[in-house]
């Protein structure tokens, strides 16, 4: 079975990330870093501006915006660059067999040990501006683990999709660059008014769900609503077996594409 | 599935939709009119079996179907039709270097390399200092292989490819590059590999190659399985097909005026520039060959049509233009030898030429000296 496969390949999954988390800055000067330069610019810019926007931040704003974007940055990286993956090893894909969703999945894992380390940027920004932080940090792999689970879903099939529709990627990326307004990132829930539609909306997004249990778990200090991350993990798991078994299906046209 | 086998091919069809500008965006997809694609079918209804531990040279014509037989073989594509089984791990080597990434040593792209061919950290271990060896790259193997030369990448490439672990090897013309030395050095890998029951396909140019190293030759002619057999037998029959179609081919192409006959013309007496006497009978002494099964050669002396033109045999020129000329040359006498008495002083122009079709596809003069 597939699981089987990919066991027998560990070792190209593996490389495929070490590729992917090392090999991206090897030779550029920052190194790393440059993976937490983007999204401290972008809380640079909301810090600065909004504030003016919104009239009566939230408490500790910065920190907020922190314990948003850097999740968020984990969950756009991995679906937008899984997005293009099968095109851009099409050289690959048309001269080896190796089991292809061995490419999304290494996007996935190589996202999730990047966002650890960013995690390091999250508690250090916690601890400057005095917000503290507490065991309850225990449940951020948790958390991440679930969010990786679903940008993996939406990732592999999108990338399926890509290798046929090559727009898809653009579609993808503004999608996503919308998205990021419909769950509380930059904002806080409550600049809607209560019982509104377009707050019960906002509300229901399973992403808002992940960013309440990050602010939880980093800011708040309380232990994260249980239930709704564990309908979050039902439905990344029911998202990921199809979008699995979808990719599955796709990719024996894949070598033919290119 | 039948044990002794490794592979096997049922029926085998594939196709491919060439379609003029496949619809690629979203728009076309949805906008989709009937768009004109049509079938190319590759590979017809092939079938064949190929036994554990056997050696066999896939061999045919560029765009003849070897190369996605093998890659069907791979589960790369999929059949249109029929079906292909393999028992036993699968490797294919269709292209040096996958998974390379330049700013990694030698050495970890040994790594990333080996994995994509689905080896693991263990094998791979094991292999390693075989592999470093056979590339002869010395303390390089631990420099970003950006650094190397196009000649040290390929040794790195190879090296990875023939130390791989596999039940059955299917090889894709990817030997045919490296120097002399490497290519013996892979070869004689091969033949180890052979010794120890790797099951092996290899599709190859190099017919000496393959006649040496093979068992068995399959000849893919235009999508069909054409000929199955011993490597000297298979190979004759497949180049005196590739003669026939060549000479179809030109013979098309110079009717429909994209290309011309060629010839060559040479005379080797008298030579140029030098003094000959008046009244003395004078040899004239050459070879012609042109790639037409007709053609008219003349001799002229100052314009004059020398007659009694000799053919005579030329086993030299035959030897030297046999693959150039194939088809054309083979049993014929290139060589002409004929006489001319010059009557008149001063100046001689000699001229040999040959026409095809009222054109001279080819001549040679010399001058000589009359006194």
């Amino acid at each position: 079975m597939m699981l089987r496969e990919i066991y027998n390949y560990r070792e190209l999954l593996k490389t495929s990330v070490k590729k992917d988390v090392r090999g991206r800055y090897k030779g550029s000067v920052l190194g790393v870093l440059w993976s937490f330069i983007n999204p401290l610019l972008q809380v640079l810019v909301y810090a600065i501006v909004f504030p003016y926007l919104m009239k009566g931040a939230a408490d500790h704003y910065v920190v907020y915006l922190v314990t948003g974007i850097i999740p968020w940055t984990f969950f756009q990286t991995v679906v937008s660059q899984s997005t293009i993956c099968i095109k851009s090893n099409a050289s690959v894909i048309k001269k080896v067999y190796f089991p292809r969703i061995v490419l999304p999945l290494s996007i996935c894992i190589s996202g999730l040990i990047n966002f650890f380390i960013s995690c390091v940027i999250v508690v250090a920004f916690c601890l400057i501006f005095g917000v503290g932080i507490s065991w309850h940090l225990v449940f951020v792999p948790l958390i991440a683990v679930i969010e990786g689970m679903s940008a993996f879903a939406l990732g592999t099939f999108f990338s399926a999709v890509d290798a046929y529709i090559q727009d898809m990627e653009h579609i993808v990326n503004f999608i996503l660059t919308m998205a990021m307004y419909g769950a509380p990132i930059i904002y806080e829930l409550t600049i809607f008014p209560t019982h509104s539609k377009i707050a019960s909306i906002v509300d229901i997004n399973p992403m808002t769900k992940i960013m309440n249990s990050y602010r939880d778990a980093f800011m708040y200090h309380r232990i994260p609503d249980m239930a709704a991350l564990g309908g979050v993990f039902l439905l990344s798991l029911v998202m990921c077996i199809f979008a699995v078994a979808i990719f599955n299906r796709m990719q024996k046209g894949f070598a033919e594409q290119f | 599935m039948n044990a002794d086998n490794a592979i096997e091919v049922r029926n085998l069809t594939k196709e491919f939709k060439v379609s003029r500008d496949g619809a690629k965006t979203l728009k076309e997809f949805l906008v989709r009119r009937h768009t004109r694609s049509e079938k190319h079918v590759v590979l017809s209804d092939i079938s064949l079996d190929i036994r554990k531990g056997e050696t066999v040279g896939l061999i045919g014509v560029n765009g003849s179907g070897k190369s996605t037989l093998l890659k069907l073989m791979t589960k790369i594509i999929y059949p249109t039709k029929g079906t292909v089984e393999t028992n036993g791990r699968v490797t294919s080597l269709l292209e040096l270097g996958a998974g390379f990434h330049p700013d990694f040593t030698g050495r970890e792209n040994i790594y990333f390399n080996a994995s994509i061919f689905g080896m693991t950290k263990k094998q791979i271990d094991g292999r390693l200092d075989d592999i470093i060896a056979f590339s002869e790259l010395g303390p390089a193997i631990d420099d970003p292989i950006r650094t190397y030369s196009s000649g040290m990448y390929m040794r790195l490439a190879f090296s990875v490819a023939i130390n791989v672990d596999a039940d059955i090897l299917l090889i894709d013309e990817i030997l045919a590059v490296g120097d002399a030395h490497f290519q013996k050095k892979c070869f004689d890998k091969l033949e180890e590999l052979k010794r120890s029951g790797t099951t092996i396909v290899i599709v190859s140019h190099a017919l000496d190659q393959v006649k040496s190293l093979c068992t068995r030759c399959v000849w893919i002619y235009r999508g069909q399985l054409r000929l199955d057999g011993d490597p000297t037998y298979v190979i004759e029959a497949y180049k005196k097909q590739s003669a026939i179609d060549h000479k179809e081919e030109r013979k098309a192409a110079i009717a429909n005026g994209t290309a011309d006959y060629k010839g060559v013309v040479f005379i080797d007496a008298p030579r140029s520039l030098t003094v000959v006497n008046k009244g003395e009978s004078l040899p004239l002494i050459g070879w012609k060959i042109a790639d037409s099964d007709e053609y008219d050669f003349t001799i002229t002396a100052n314009g004059e049509k020398v007659s009694g033109i000799k053919e005579v045999p030329r086993p030299d020129v035959i030897d030297i233009y046999k693959d150039e000329y194939a088809g054309y040359i083979e049993g014929t006498k290139p060589g002409f030898e004929a006489f001319y008495i010059p009557e008149a002083e001063g100046e001689l122009d000699i001229r040999a030429f040959i026409t095809i079709d009222g054109r001279d596809i080819a001549e040679k003069s010399v001058t000589v000296t009359v006194e």
